[in-house]
């Protein structure tokens, strides 16, 4: 008896152990970006004082405003388009009898499991070969291809809880086939569209990769006009740092005002 | 719901098109000597298979496999025992502790790279606050804790959710038969969770192998991975700099792909709807 209770300890002991140190790994860069933040110092290898002022240069330096202004109007539009296509898609693959319904979700799993580099590259190609101008268009197509695969996994779940009688009653209520899917499916599968539209913004905001393969010489987001500046030699401003953490605190805000209106929401119901 | 089944006709093609003709044109380009921004006739050839006997790119080969390798084994030593942890967590702080894990990847990779690069250098803003100096930029080291740090969470996630859904009742029943925390373990938990250990290694290993950016920041240029010499090849080839053939990178580009479809099918055969990819 002793024994085992030993045992199951030392386990428990090893299992906080890595987990404490998964935190630290991966907690790490976090915190420096933010000292980097507040650090007075623009080389950022000391520090210097704390100081606000990279904050208030994020919005007035005009370098960065462009590559800022390009990543949130990609990551806003696409969210939007993915949302919509892939719910859409969500719908269609839902209604799909059994077979074809999991072939079309192991296709939906392709651009899930390649890396970020192939799928740069196949894009990349497929706008060479339409003769497309590498820049905002085709950064924007790219992020909806990425991004829908995300919605369309994440409003699966909620689809397959849904009675498909409850389309038919509809349908049988005079609704027609649109109106259906809006008085009938949409609403209940609004917080599987919500977590897929939250996945689908993050992962836009942050991309490089893929971006990076896409947007041509000219057009930059953020993290291509930091790896630029980086391979040029130069160094960046630390509103680089300001902005992330802006970013970053404002994704954790949304995120938590919606799970706790959807907690608080599960619980009335 | 059967009227709703044209819904997923565009999609169809709309993989088809960004997913098929690309991995076509690039068996094209990997043997031939076709010109991606001056289509036409093209002739067939095995020239492009020189690339594999530069030494460059056997070495960003070796790497890649050797770096993405090590870098799965400790994130699988470390992740599984966590997600195991966090599975036994009451549920609120289970939450709690899963968002937090959550929350980090929502900052920019470029600029986590960067932190640690700045970590890294042994006069740092670490070792002025801390007094740690750590002298790991352009070592081995450096690169893999910098890879482990990032795709960690990227094992932990599936293996979690596999955990967290597992059915208590059968390891309270192999208990019940007899079975010791250890049999248990091997026999029931561990075989359960297999899924979520395929898609958790292949969701680490992928990104691990192909990473660019960080063996080139962390690594000071002195490691390449397979990812760097794509980016060699096809980048240079679209902002027009010299080094560049993108028939080549289309090769390379290929071996890759063949990782990434045996990746595949291992997915779908545990995780046919993807269910532990998100």
């Amino acid at each position: 008896m002793m024994k085992k209770s030993v045992k199951k300890k030392s386990l428990k002991f090893i299992g906080l152990f890595f987990t404490v140190l998964s935190y630290l790994l991966i907690f790490t860069p976090i915190v420096v970006i933010f000292i980097l933040s507040v650090n007075a110092s623009t080389k950022g290898y000391s520090w210097e004082g704390f100081t606000l002022k990279w904050y208030v240069e994020l919005f007035e330096n005009d370098v960065m405003n462009e590559p800022i202004m390009n990543t949130l109007l990609v990551a806003v539009s696409s969210t939007v388009i993915a949302t919509v296509l892939g719910t859409a898609f969500a719908i269609g693959i839902n209604a799909l009898e059994k077979k074809r319904r999991v072939q079309m979700m192991v296709i939906n799993n392709v651009p899930v499991v390649n890396p970020d580099i192939v799928t740069g590259i196949s894009l990349m190609i497929v706008f060479s070969l339409l003769s497309f101008t590498l820049g905002y268009y085709t950064v924007l197509i790219a992020h909806v291809f990425f991004s829908i695969p995300y919605v369309i996994l994440s409003v699966m779940p909620r689809l397959k809880k849904l009675d498909p009688n409850l389309y038919e009653a509809g349908l049988d209520l005079g609704c027609s086939r649109i109106s259906g899917v809006f008085k009938v499916i949409i609403p209940n599968i609004s917080t599987g569209i919500l977590s897929g539209a939250l996945m689908a913004f993050t992962m836009s905001i942050d991309d490089f990769i893929i971006t990076y393969f896409t947007s041509g010489a000219e057009y930059m987001n953020v993290s291509t006009w930091l790896y630029a500046t980086l391979s040029r030699g130069r160094s960046f401003t630390p509103a680089a740092y300001a902005y992330n953490i802006i970013i970053f605190t404002i994704t954790i805000a949304i995120i938590l005002f919606v799970n706790l209106k959807r907690d608080r929401k599960e619980k009335t119901v | 719901m059967r009227r709703l089944r044209p819904y997923a006709i565009p999609y169809l093609l709309w993989m088809g098109i960004f997913i098929l003709i690309p991995t076509i044109i690039l068996i094209i380009l990997g043997f031939s000597n076709l010109e991606l921004y001056n289509l036409g006739v093209f002739d067939l050839t095995l020239v492009n298979f020189r690339i594999f006997i530069q030494d460059q790119v056997i070495n960003a080969l070796l790497n890649s496999l050797i770096y993405s390798v090590i870098t799965t084994v400790i994130c699988f030593i470390i992740g599984y025992p966590v997600a195991y942890y966090l599975s036994t967590l009451p549920e609120k702080k289970r939450k709690i502790l899963l968002a937090m894990m959550i929350v980090p990847l929502w900052s920019n990779m470029l600029l986590r790279i960067i932190a640690w690069e700045k970590i890294f250098q042994p006069t740092s803003i670490i070792n002025d606050l801390f007094g740690i100096s750590i002298d790991l930029l352009g070592t081995p080291t450096g690169v893999l804790i910098g890879m482990i740090a990032m795709y960690l969470p990227f094992m932990i996630f599936p293996i979690f959710s596999v955990l967290e859904k597992m059915d208590y009742k059968l390891i309270e029943a192999a208990k019940d038969l007899g079975a010791s925390d250890y049999q248990t373990f091997i026999k029931v938990t561990f075989p359960l969770s297999s899924g979520g250990v395929v898609s958790g290694v292949i969701m680490t290993m992928l990104p691990a192998m192909t990473s660019f950016v960080l063996p080139a920041r962390i690594g000071l240029g002195k490691i390449n991975l397979i990812g760097n010499i794509i980016e060699s090849k096809f980048m240079k080839e679209v902002l027009g700099s010299s080094g560049a053939s993108i028939n080549q990178g289309a090769l390379i580009s290929l071996l890759l792909m063949i990782f990434s479809v045996i990746s595949f099918v291992l997915i779908t055969r545990v995780d046919k709807e993807g269910e532990t990819l998100i």
